[in-house]
This record gives C-alpha cells, structure tokens and sequence, in this order.
C-alpha cells in the first residue's frame, strides 16, 4: 500500500513543484520559445543564404566551367556556361572556374625582331641600328641561304576547347606562341631570303600558317586559328642596299615594257603597212583587170563599125579626139606655114614650176 | 520526441560533414596527387579528377600537383656545329608531371623549379650532343630533302626523353621544338658584309638583264616587222600577177584586129596625155585645123 501510496505520491509531488514555479517556468518556456522561434528564422534565412549563394553571373568576356569534387560537369562543349545567370552547389562540392576568353585570342611571335619598344614603332621612328645584331636582345631568323632576315608573325585564334586549353596547360597561350616562333623559324630556314621578302611572300605565309597548325594541332591545344599575319624585312643595317635591290628590279621591269610597248607599235605599224600594200595590188589587180575587160568590150562594139570603113572610122574618131583635146588643152597656139615653106623658129621659155600659181600668190 | 529528431539529423549532418572534411579530399580536374601514410607513398594513383578517401592526418597526407602541360625554355647558349659554325640556340619544351609517385619524392616535396632545373641540364647535354652532329646547312636549307630541322628536333626529344626514363623522375616531354637560333655577335656582321655584296651582284645584274632584254625583244620587233612587209610586198606581186594573167585572157580579143586595137590605143594615148594644162602648137595641117587652109582646095584635090 505504502508502496502505491509512494507511486501515487511521486506524480503529485512532481507535479506540484510545476505547479508551484509556473509563472518562472512559463516566463523561461516563453523566452526559449521565442528565442528558438529566432533561431529558426535565422536558420532558415541561412539555409536561403548558403542555396542563394550558389548564384553566379558569366560575363559577355568569360566562358565558366562548374567543377563538382573536382571534375567539370558536362563534356567538351557542353560543359561550358555562356553569359547569364548560373547556379552551382557551394563549396566544397561545387567550384565555378571562370575562363576570360574575348572571342578571339591574339599572339605575336617574340623571338625574330630586333630589340624596339610599340611607342618607337608607332611613332616611326627607328632606334639607330648598331653594325651587328646582339643576340641577346636582337631577333632574327636565318634564311635557307643564310641571310639574316626580322621577321614575325601574329596570330588569331579562338579556343574551341576551354577544358582543355585551361585544365591541360599552365599557360596555353606562351605554348601558341613558342610554336608561332618556331613556324618562323623552320619556315624561314626553307625559303631564300628574296622569296621571304618579296617574290613570295604568299607562300612564306601558307608555310608558316601550315607549320604552327601543325604544331598546335600536335600539341592538342583545343584552339582553332583564325587568321595569321607575318612580316618580314631585312635587316635595318642593309635597308638601302636592299631597297636598291628593289629599284633596279624596278628599273628592269620598266625597261622590258618600254620594250613591249616598242614591239606592239612596231608589230602593228607593219601589219597595217602591209595590209595597205597587198590592198593596193589587190585594188590595182582589179582596175587593171576591169580596164582591159572594158577596153576590149569597147574593141568589140567598134570593130563592126571599123570594118565597114577603115579611113573613115579612123579620121571621124581622130578629128571626134582633137577636138575634146582642144577643149581640154590650155593654151592653143596656131602657128601656120610659112609663105616660102620655110621651118619657123619658134623660142620656148620653159619655167620649172607652173606659172599659174605664182600670180595667185604675188599678191 | 519531434524536436530530438531534428536535432539528432542536425547533429548526424553536422558529424557527416566533419568526417568528410577529415575523410575525403579532392582532386580537380587540373591536379594530381600523391597520398602519404606515415611518410610513404601509396601504390594508388590519384590522377583522375573526383573526390577520394583518406585516413586524417596524422596518418595519411595529401600533397597535390599540377598535371597541366608546362611551359619551360632554356637559355639561349651557343653550340658548334659539325662544320664549326657557332650556332646559338634557345629551345622550348613542354612538359608535364606523368607519375607523381616518381615525381614527388625526386624533387625536394615536387618542386617544380627544382625540375625546370634538372631539365634545363638534361637540354644542354642533349644540345651540344645533337647540334655537333649537324652541319649548318641541315639547319638551314632551301632543299627540303637536306633540311634537317625536323630531325634535329626530333633527336633533341628522344636524348631528353631518354635522359629523363633513366632518371625516373615522373616528367613526360609533351613537345620540344626551337624557339630562337642565332648566330654570335660578330658572325652578324660578317652575314652582312655577304649579303650587301651579294645585294649588289643582284643590282648589276638587274640592270644588265634590262638592258639586254629590251634590246633583244627590240630587235625581234624589228625583224619580224620587216618579215611582215616583205612577205606583204611579194603578195602584192603575186597579186599583180594574177592581174595580168587575168588580162591575158582578154587579149586574143584585139588580135582580131590589130590595126583598130593600134588606133585605139593612140587615140587613147592622145586624150591622156593632152588631158589639161598642156599647150598644142599645131599648124594647119592637124585635122580639124586642116580646114584653114581651104574647103575647096581639098575637095577638088580628090
């Protein structure tokens, strides 16, 4: 019984401290209650916090790349994120790498040109150039017949694949241009120094745009190439004597069109000399030919009338002829037979020229 | 009941996470790296990207590497060729950690620099080795068949690639090419006392091949003009000719009669040659003049 009584008298003991306390109890409920109330708001805020914190924004300049423990989600291509709005998981699961890539990528060769600085090239003017090339500072590629040629190349491109270009290589773009640099140099240790400069300076260039393709290709870059400029010129110590080189070419080349403009005005003057002479055989051919046919038609249309009486036909068609000659004639001078029939002496004076123009003239 | 439950998940997560942390550890997708367990490397690589197990220190450490490809050149030195030409050289290597196992205890904890150096000795040798090999005219050649560049190149990788099997240092060339070749300062200005008077050979013969080509495309303009006017000149007498053998054919006609054919050819002869500006001095006896002297006289004369 004692022992119910001590169970029965346990809770009722218990419950009468809660009883007794309740304002305290309930004050300090209240409290917890309201401080747990804050506590979970600003867990859930946290929890709001640490997914809002998985936002990030891509650039128009920049490609991103979210790595989860580490590896790239997606493959190739698809791994990639554009400009825009992303979200990751935070880290340490997630980590967004960021890749500034503009749309292409631009290297210039940096071991074939002499020592000078962009402000001394803009401005044109050159640093005096010493009598030797000092290797240390002074580029150069030397060409298949051994001349020392400046000589340099830029190149553009765009990375057509970002893992591998950022993830394979510590620095990919001084890779693009150690290979641009030995493009150059292989390239120009094939060519002669004038095919370099000026007789063919299209196929140096496919020949270095093939080697730093195939360089690049090897190396497996992920890059594509765009575009690839190369310039060349001789050293600055020999530039008059290489632009002399130049204006007897020039000079050369002048005299062979003066040639070829001689030859077509002499080739053609001859052709029309000649064709004027074969026409004008030809034209005498035909009136020749036309004179003797018309000649022997008017024979023909006479000798009827001849036949019938020679003296006649003779005398008529003499005196018909004298008298057209008079009428033609310019002067007519009658000079009858003397009396005694005796020769008359007749004095001519005979003028070299006409004597009809010069009164026209005198006046 | 409720409320514990929560807290034991916030506290299981939280112990979850505090495990990973000492747990776990990764690798990105860049890295390599190499597990200690009290000091010693462990058998398994860690060369793929991903996130792996591992005791906490002080048991097991984990030292990370970069596996990109690197970039590293070495000095521009000068070598002498098989013909005794100096030759400076600059050479470009790619190269990067293959094994870090190897790697990792062959430099002082991976130092890259320290590799960059071994490198940099294991390319001089193979430098002065090859390049005594070749003549300069294998370095550079206008004929593709005795242009060597390749295969000097070539010859430089495999003596580093060699080199660096027998050391076992965990590095793998990726490529290996030249990136400046040069010659001493002095040889410049020997090249370029040859190449002015090279220039100049080039000058006077420019000269003289224009000079002597205009003068013969002038002279073949003029031989060939002259051909084509005589060619011409002996067509117009052929052409002639055929006019007279056409004129030919017309001529039996006059034999008909010749005394008419005669007549007619004078009384032509005469109105062509008394055609204008002439002066006739006749006497009485021309025809029709001959009437001056009478129309009975001649008429009883009959």
């Amino acid at each position: 019984m004692s022992d119910e009584h001590k169970h029965h008298h346990h809770p009722h003991e218990s419950a009468a401290p809660v009883t007794s306390q309740d304002a305290g109890s309930q004050a300090l409920a209240e409290a917890l209650g309201s401080s747990f109330a804050i506590v979970k708001v600003v867990m859930v805020l946290m929890v709001f916090a640490f997914f809002a914190s998985g936002f990030f924004t891509v650039g128009p300049q920049e490609k991103a790349v979210i790595l989860r423990f580490g590896k790239p989600i997606g493959e190739g291509q698809k791994a990639l994120l554009t400009a825009g709005l992303h979200w990751s998981l935070p880290y340490p699961i997630d980590e967004v790498v960021r890749i500034p890539i503009t749309e292409i990528q631009k290297v210039t060769s940096n071991s074939g040109w002499y020592l000078t600085t962009p402000e001394a090239e803009l401005s044109e003017v050159e640093m005096p150039a010493g009598a030797s090339l000092n290797p240390a500072v002074d580029g150069y590629a030397i060409t298949a017949d051994r001349n020392i040629i400046h000589t340099r190349a830029t190149l553009y491109y765009h990375i057509d694949d970002p893992i591998r270009f950022v993830f394979d290589f510590v620095s990919a773009s001084n890779t693009v241009q150690n290979a641009l640099n030995n493009a150059l140099l292989f390239t120009a240790a094939r060519f002669n120094v004038d095919d370099i400069l000026t007789r063919d300076v299209a196929g140096f260039h496919d020949a270095v745009l093939q080697r730093v393709g195939d360089l690049l290709e090897k190396a497996q870059l992920g890059i594509v190439i765009d575009q690839c400029e190369v310039q060349s010129i001789p050293p600055r110590q020999l530039k008059e004597v290489f632009a002399q080189v130049t204006t007897a070419r020039e000079n050369r080349n002048k005299l062979l069109n003066e040639a070829h403009t001689y030859e077509n005005q002499v080739l053609n003057l001859s052709g029309a000399q000649a064709t004027s002479v074969t026409n004008a055989a030809a034209a005498e051919r035909t009136r020749y030919v036309d004179s003797i046919t018309a000649e022997s038609k008017r024979f023909s249309d006479l000798l009827p009338q001849y036949r019938s009486n020679p003296s006649l036909f003779e005398q008529m068609t003499f005196v018909q002829t004298m008298s057209q000659v008079f009428t033609n004639v310019q002067d007519k001078i009658y000079l009858p037979q003397r009396a005694d029939g005796k020769p008359r002496e007749l004095r001519l004076q005979l003028n070299r020229e006409p004597q009809q123009p010069k009164p026209a003239a005198a006046p | 009941m409720k409320r514990n439950l929560l807290t034991l998940v916030i506290g299981a997560v939280l112990i979850v996470i505090f495990a990973l942390l000492l747990f776990v550890f990764q690798v990105r997708q860049s890295e390599v790296a190499v597990v200690t367990t009290f000091g010693k490397p462990t058998a398994q690589p860690y060369d793929k990207p991903g996130a792996y197990f591992k005791w906490p220190w002080p048991i097991q450490k984990v030292y990370k590497f970069d596996q990109r490809v690197q970039n590293f050149n070495d000095k521009f030195s000068e070598n002498l060729t098989a013909d005794n030409n100096n030759l400076l050289t600059s050479v470009y290597v790619g190269w990067k950690i293959s094994d870090a196992k190897s790697f990792f205890p062959k430099f002082a904890g991976g130092s890259v620099p320290a590799a960059q150096r071994m490198l940099e000795s294991m390319l001089r040798s193979a430098k002065s080795a090859v390049i005594g090999k070749h003549t300069l005219s294998e370095f550079v050649n206008a004929d593709p068949k005795d242009l060597q560049f390749d295969a000097i190149e070539k010859e430089i990788e495999s003596s580093v690639q060699a080199q660096l099997q027998t050391n076992r240092c965990g590095i793998a060339l990726e490529f290996l090419g030249f990136k400046k070749i040069g010659l001493p300062e002095s040889v410049t200005q020997a090249v370029f006392a040859r190449m002015t008077s090279e220039r100049q050979v080039l000058i006077s013969r420019a000269q003289f091949e224009g000079e002597g080509e205009a003068q013969k495309i002038k002279s073949a303009a003029n031989r060939q003009a002259s051909e084509t006017i005589n060619n011409a000149v002996a067509d117009a007498t052929r052409i002639r000719g055929e006019g007279e053998a056409a004129a030919a054919k017309v001529l039996p006609v006059f034999q008909q009669n010749p005394e008419l054919a005669n007549f007619l050819l004078r009384i032509d002869a005469i109105q062509q040659s008394l055609n204008q500006r002439a002066t006739l001095i006749f006497d009485e006896r021309t025809p029709p003049f001959d009437l001056f002297t009478g129309i009975p006289a001649s008429s009883p004369s009959k």
